[in-house]
C-alpha cells in the first residue's frame, strides 16, 4: 500500500488550527501593553511631566481629603494634601523597580539550576530538585517578612559589607528573588526534560556535538519563549507580592512608596475618603493585569505547557 | 509502603532544613538574642535566666536541636514582648487562621470544579468565555486589592458585616462565626477558584479528547456521566497538584486578609512578632507554616497512589 | 421519543442509501464519505476495506452517529431495524448506542479508562442501559469476560486496564461491545494495534460472537488479509465511494476493479520467490476537497482511459450474484486485456535490458 496521510488525523488537525488561528485574547494583551507603556512612560518621566506633581509636595488648601477626584487633582488628595495621583505613578517606580529586577534574578538563577536538572539529569538533578523543595517548603509572605524584618534589624546595627549596607529595596529583591528561584527552577527543569528527549536533539548528539554546543544552541534557543512567557507572568505575580509586603509594612517607603503602602496609609480614613485608596488599588490591579495577558498570550503563543508557578 | 517510606525521609530532611534556616534567619541583625528574647531593656537577671533557658550561649546547632525537641512536644517556650506562653497562643489563634484557609479552599472548590468542567465542555461557548474572562480577572486580582474593596463596601459602605474580626466558633454562634468569616474566605477563596478553574479546565479539555471519552459516548453515556464519572476522574490529578502549590500563597493569603479584616489569627500574630522584635514567637509561628506547607505536600503526594491506579502501580515496583 | 427498534422486523438489519458525510474546512468541504449505498442483511459480516485516507473509518462513525457535529455535512439516510436513525438527536441515539449497535475501537489501551476497574466498565452498560442492579451486573460481567475467553475472570473484575495485556485488554473491549446483546457490531481495525499472533484469536473471538449471537458485523480495515477469512462480504472504499462489493470468496477469484486487484497484488505472498519486489500502487489518494470528475483512481490506474476521466462511473451489477462494481473497463474486458498485454510487454523488455 502506498503511505498515505490519515485523513481523519489531517482533518482534525486542521480543525485544530483553524480553532487556534480563530482564538481571541489577542486583543487583551495589546490592551496590556498599551497600559504597560503609559504606566511605564508615566514613572519613568514622572519629574519631566507637567501634570504630575511632586510626590511629598503638600499643598495647603488640599489637607483632609479636601479635594475629591476632579480636574484639579485627577485622584483626588490625601489626608497630607498631596496629590494622590502623583503618589501612584511614582509608586510604580519602585513596585516595577523591584519586581522587575527580582524576576531577573530569579530567571538568571533558577533557569541556570533548571537547566543544568534538566539536562545532566541523575545526581545534579536530585541535588537541584532538594534546594528547590526546600525553597518552596517556604510559604512566601512569612518568609518574605521575616527575612525583611530581620535584615531591617541587621542595618540597624550599621551592618554593611564594603559599601553596601541592607536598605529596603535591596531587602524586598533579594526576599523576592529568592521566592521566584524555585518555580523558575522547576518550570524551567521541565521544559529542558521535554525538550532533551525531542528528536532534533538525539539527531544533534548523533552527529557528534558535544554537550555544550548541544545546549547553548538547540536547547536555550527552545526555552527564550517559555522563559519570556514566565517572566511577564512571574513579574504579575512579584507585583501582588511587593504590594502585600508593603500593605503589611514591610516594603520600600523611602523616598517613594509603593503602591501597597499607598493602599494601607489611607485605608483608616476609608469611610471618610475612598479616593486615596481605591485608586492605587485599581493602579495595580490594572498593572497585574496587563503583565498576566501579556505573558499568557506569549505562553499561548509558543505553545508553553502550563506549569503552575 | 517503600515509596511512603522513602518520601517520609524526604519530608523529615526538608523540614529539618527549612526550620534550621527559619532559626538561623531569625537570629539576624540581633547581636543580643538573649536581651531581645527577653524583651529588650531588662534586668541582667532576666537576661540571664533567658540565656540559661533557650541556651542561647551554645553553637546555632545545639540551640536548634533544643528548639526542635520543644517544637515537637509543643513546648515552644513563653514570649516576654506578649505576656504569653507560645503554645496558648497557638491554642488561641490558630483556630481562626485555620477556619479562614478551610473555608477560603471549600469554596475556591466550589467554583472551581462546576467552572472547570462546565467550560470545558462547552468549550468556546459563551459561557466559556465568560467563565475565562471571570476568572482571569480574578486571578489578576490580588486578595489585597480585593479584600479592601470589598470591606469598603460592605463593612463601610453598607455596613453589613463587621470592620473589625472576632473569633467566634461555629458551634457556638453559627451565625455570627458566618459575619466574621465571610468576607475574609471569599476574598481568598475567589482567588484560589479562578486559578484552579483554569487548571481543571485545561485538563479537561485534554481528557475531554481521550480515545476513553469516545469509547464512554459509544457506550451511550449520557454527557453528564461521561463528565462526571469517566472525564473528572482523571483531572483531579491536576487539581491535587495546584492544591500543594497553593498552599503557601494561601497562608501568604491568610496573613493579608486577618489584616485587613482585623481577625485575630496566627497571622496577624506573626506581623505583630516581626515588629516587636518578638523572635520566639516569630520563629514559632513561621516554622508552623513550614511545616504546614511540607505535611501538605507529603499527603497531597501520597494521595497521588490514592486517585491513580497506574501511579500505584509504579510505586510499587520502584 | 425512545429509539423503538423492533428486532423482529423483517428486511435488512442496515439500509445506508447515498450517504455523504463531509466537513467544512477552510480550504472548503472535505467529502470523506461521497455517495455510498449498501444494505446489510441480519447475521452477515461486511468487510469494508480502503487505504489511509478512504473514507472507512469515518463511514462506520457516520452510519453510527458519532462523529462530533461542529462542521459536520451530512445527507443520505441510514436506516436500522426498519428505523431511520440518520436525523435521531443524541438523546436517540444514546438509547441505541451500545445497546443495539456498539463499537470495537483500535487501540485498547488509549480506548479504556485507565481509571476505573474492568469490572466496572464492563458493567457500566448493563447497568445504565439494562437498569441491572451491581451484583447482577458484576455477575454478568464476569461471565462477559469468560465468554470472550479472558481467564481468572473475577480477578480481572478488580484490575486496571494497564495491569492486563493488549490482547486481553482488546477482548475487554469486545465483552464491553457485547454486554447489552447488541444486533449490529463495528469494529474499526480492531487487530492493528496487536501482534500479529494475537490478531488472529482476536478476529477468531469476534466472528465465534457474532454467529452465537447472530449479530451483523462491519470490520473496516485496510489489511485485505484481515477480511479474507473472517467476512462474509467485502467492499472496497477508495475516496470515500464504495468501488466493489462482493462475497468474499467472488472478490477474491472474479474481481472487477483494477484497484482491487492492484491492492491484492500488493499483498507478499509467501510462495513467490525472495527478493520478489513488492508492487506498490503509484501516486496519492485524491484531494477530497476537489475530486477528480472521472473515476477517482483514474490518475493511479495503469489501464486508465479517456472515458474513465471523463465520465465517473456508477456501480453496476456483475454476473455473479451480489457482485457490484464501478468501472468501464474492469477486469477481463477487451480494453482491459488489451492494455495488460501492452504492460506486460514493456515489463518483459525492462527486465531483459
Amino acid at each position: 500500500m502506498t503511505v498515505t496521510i490519515d485523513l481523519e488525523q489531517a482533518i482534525a488537525e486542521e480543525a485544530t488550527t483553524r480553532r487556534r488561528r480563530r482564538r481571541p485574547g489577542s486583543l487583551g494583551a495589546w490592551l496590556g501593553a498599551a497600559w504597560l507603556l503609559l504606566i511605564g512612560g508615566m514613572a519613568v518621566f514622572a519629574d519631566y511631566l507637567p501634570f504630575v506633581r511632586g510626590y511629598a509636595q503638600q499643598v495647603p488648601y488640599a489637607r483632609n481629603f479636601a479635594v475629591h477626584p476632579g480636574s484639579d487633582f485627577w485622584f483626588g488628595s490625601d489626608q497630607l494634601g498631596r496629590d494622590v495621583f502623583a503618589r501612584c505613578i511614582y509608586g510604580a517606580r519602585v513596585s516595577l523597580l523591584v519586581a522587575i529586577s527580582s524576576i531577573l534574578v530569579g530567571l538568571t538563577v533558577g533557569g541556570v539550576l533548571g537547566l543544568a536538572a534538566g539536562y545532566f539529569r541523575g545526581k545534579t538533578d536530585r541535588g537541584v530538585s532538594i534546594v528547590a523543595d526546600c525553597l518552596l517548603a517556604f510559604p512566601p509572605v512569612v518568609i518574605a517578612i521575616l527575612i525583611v524584618g530581620r535584615l531591617d534589624a541587621l542595618s540597624e546595627t550599621g551592618f554593611s559589607v564594603l559599601w553596601w549596607h541592607p536598605t529596603r529595596t535591596w531587602s524586598v529583591v533579594i526576599v523576592l528573588s529568592l521566592l521566584s528561584i524555585a518555580p523558575i527552577t522547576r518550570i524551567v527543569r521541565a521544559q529542558t526534560l521535554s525538550l532533551s528527549q525531542r528528536e532534533f536533539v538525539v539527531a544533534a548528539r548523533s552527529i557528534g556535538a558535544n554537550r555544550r554546543r548541544i545546549l547553548l544552541r538547540e536547547i536555550l534557543p527552545n526555552l527564550v519563549p517559555a522563559m519570556i512567557s514566565v517572566a511577564f507572568t512571574g513579574i504579575a505575580i512579584l507585583l501582588v507580592a511587593e504590594g502585600t509586603l508593603a500593605f503589611l509594612g514591610y516594603s520600600v517607603k523611602v523616598p517613594t512608596p509603593t503602591w501597597g503602602y499607598l493602599i494601607n496609609e489611607s485605608r483608616p480614613k476609608l469611610r471618610d475618603a475612598w479616593w486615596p485608596t481605591i485608586f492605587p488599588c485599581l493602579m495595580l490591579f490594572l498593572t497585574v493585569v496587563s503583565f498576566n495577558l501579556i505573558g499568557d498570550r506569549i505562553a499561548r503563543h509558543f505553545d508553553v505547557k502550563e506549569a503552575a508557578l | 509502603m517503600r515509596y511512603a517510606l522513602s518520601r517520609l525521609l524526604q519530608f523529615l530532611f526538608v523540614f529539618i532544613v527549612v526550620t534550621f534556616v527559619v532559626l538561623a534567619i531569625s537570629r539576624i541583625g540581633s547581636d543580643a538574642p538573649a536581651r531581645d528574647l527577653a524583651g529588650g531593656a531588662v534586668s541582667q537577671q532576666q537576661i540571664d535566666e533567658v540565656t540559661q533557658r533557650y541556651h542561647l550561649d551554645q553553637p546555632l546547632v545545639v540551640q536548634y536541636a533544643y528548639w526542635l525537641k520543644g517544637f515537637v512536644t509543643f513546648d515552644m517556650g513563653y514570649s516576654y514582648i506578649q505576656s504569653q506562653d507560645v503554645g496558648d497562643m497557638f491554642r488561641q489563634r490558630l483556630p481562626v487562621t485555620l477556619f479562614i484557609g478551610f473555608w477560603a479552599t471549600l469554596i475556591g472548590l466550589i467554583i472551581a470544579v462546576p467552572g472547570g468542567v462546565y467550560s470545558a465542555y462547552r468549550r468556546d461557548g459563551w459561557s466559556d468565555k465568560a467563565m475565562s474572562f471571570g476568572s482571569f480577572a480574578m486571578l489578576s486580582l490580588p486578595a489585597l486589592v480585593l479584600g479592601v474593596i470589598l470591606s469598603y463596601l460592605l463593612s463601610v459602605r453598607f455596613v453589613l458585616f463587621p470592620l473589625i474580626g472576632n473569633y467566634v466558633a461555629p458551634w457556638d454562634d453559627p451565625w455570627q462565626h458566618f459575619r466574621n468569616f465571610f468576607l475574609p474566605s471569599i476574598t481568598l477563596g475567589v482567588g484560589l477558584g479562578a486559578i484552579w478553574t483554569r487548571i481543571l479546565r485545561t485538563d479537561m479539555i485534554v481528557t475531554l479528547q481521550s480515545d476513553y471519552i469516545m469509547l464512554a459516548r459509544a457506550k451511550g453515556m449520557s454527557p453528564r456521566r461521561v463528565l462526571w464519572v469517566h472525564a473528572l476522574r482523571g483531572s483531579v490529578l491536576s487539581l491535587l497538584t495546584s492544591v500543594a502549590i497553593n498552599i503557601g500563597a494561601l497562608i501568604g493569603g491568610a496573613v493579608v486578609v486577618e489584616e485587613i479584616f482585623s481577625l485575630p489569627g496566627v497571622g496577624l500574630r506573626l506581623v505583630e512578632s516581626v515588629q516587636t522584635n518578638d523572635l520566639l514567637t516569630l520563629q514559632a509561628i513561621a516554622a508552623a507554616f513550614v511545616v504546614a506547607v511540607v505535611v501538605i505536600n507529603f499527603i497531597v503526594d501520597l494521595l497521588y497512589a490514592v486517585v491513580d491506579p497506574r501511579i500505584r502501580h509504579v510505586r510499587a515496583l520502584a | 421519543m425512545s429509539a423503538s427498534l423492533d428486532r423482529s422486523a423483517p428486511g435488512p438489519l442496515l439500509v445506508v442509501d447515498d450517504l455523504h458525510t463531509g466537513f467544512q474546512t477552510e480550504r472548503g468541504l472535505v467529502r470523506a464519505v461521497d455517495g455510498v449505498s449498501f444494505t446489510l442483511e441480519r447475521g452477515r459480516s461486511l468487510g469494508v476495506v480502503g487505504e489511509s485516507g478512504s473514507g472507512k473509518t469515518i463511514l462506520s462513525r457516520s452510519i453510527m452517529g458519532l462523529l462530533p457535529g461542529r462542521n459536520l455535512v451530512r445527507s443520505g439516510s441510514v436506516r436500522f431495524e426498519g428505523v431511520d436513525i440518520t436525523h435521531f438527536s443524541p438523546k436517540q441515539m444514546r438509547g441505541i448506542w451500545g445497546k443495539e449497535m456498539a463499537m470495537v475501537f483500535q487501540d485498547p489501551m488509549s480506548s479504556l479508562n485507565p481509571l476505573m476497574r474492568i469490572g466496572n466498565q464492563v458493567s457500566e452498560p448493563l447497568r445504565v442501559h439494562l437498569g441491572m442492579p451491581d451484583k447482577l451486573a458484576m455477575a454478568t460481567a464476569e461471565k462477559l469476560l469468560r465468554d470472550v475467553g479472558i481467564s481468572e475472570a473475577q480477578r480481572r473484575l478488580r484490575q486496571y486496564p494497564h495491569e492486563l495485556s493488549g490482547g486481553m485488554r482488546q477482548r475487554v473491549m469486545i465483552a464491553i461491545a457485547l454486554a447489552c446483546g447488541p444486533t449490529m457490531l463495528f469494529a474499526d481495525e480492531p487487530t492493528t494495534a496487536l501482534d500479529v499472533t494475537v490478531q488472529a484469536q482476536i478476529l477468531a473471538l469476534i466472528n465465534d460472537q457474532r454467529r452465537d449471537r447472530n449479530m451483523s458485523l462491519i470490520l473496516v480495515t485496510h489489511d485485505l488479509g484481515v477480511v479474507a477469512g473472517h467476512t462474509d462480504e467485502i467492499a472496497v472504499m477508495y475516496a470515500g465511494r464504495l468501488v466493489e462489493q462482493a462475497p468474499t470468496r467472488t472478490l477474491f477469484t472474479q474481481m472487477k476493479m483494477p484497484y482491487t486487484q492492484a491492492l491484492m497484488e500488493s499483498i507478499p505472498k509467501l510462495d513467490q520467490p525472495s527478493h520478489t519486489r513488492l508492487r506498490t500502487i503509484p501516486g496519492r489518494p485524491p484531494d477530497l476537497v476537489n475530486p477528480p470528475r472521472g473515476c477517482p483512481f483514474a490518475p493511479r490506474c495503469a489501464f486508465a482511459r479517456d472515458r474513465c476521466r471523463e465520465e465517473r462511473p456508477e456501480l453496476i451489477d456483475a454476473t455473479s450474484p451480489g457482485h457490484r462494481f464501478a468501472c468501464w473497463y474492469p477486469v477481463g474486458s477487451p480494453e482491459y486485456l488489451e492494455t495488460k498485454q501492452r504492460i506486460d510487454a514493456a515489463d518483459a523488455a525492462g527486465s531483459a535490458a
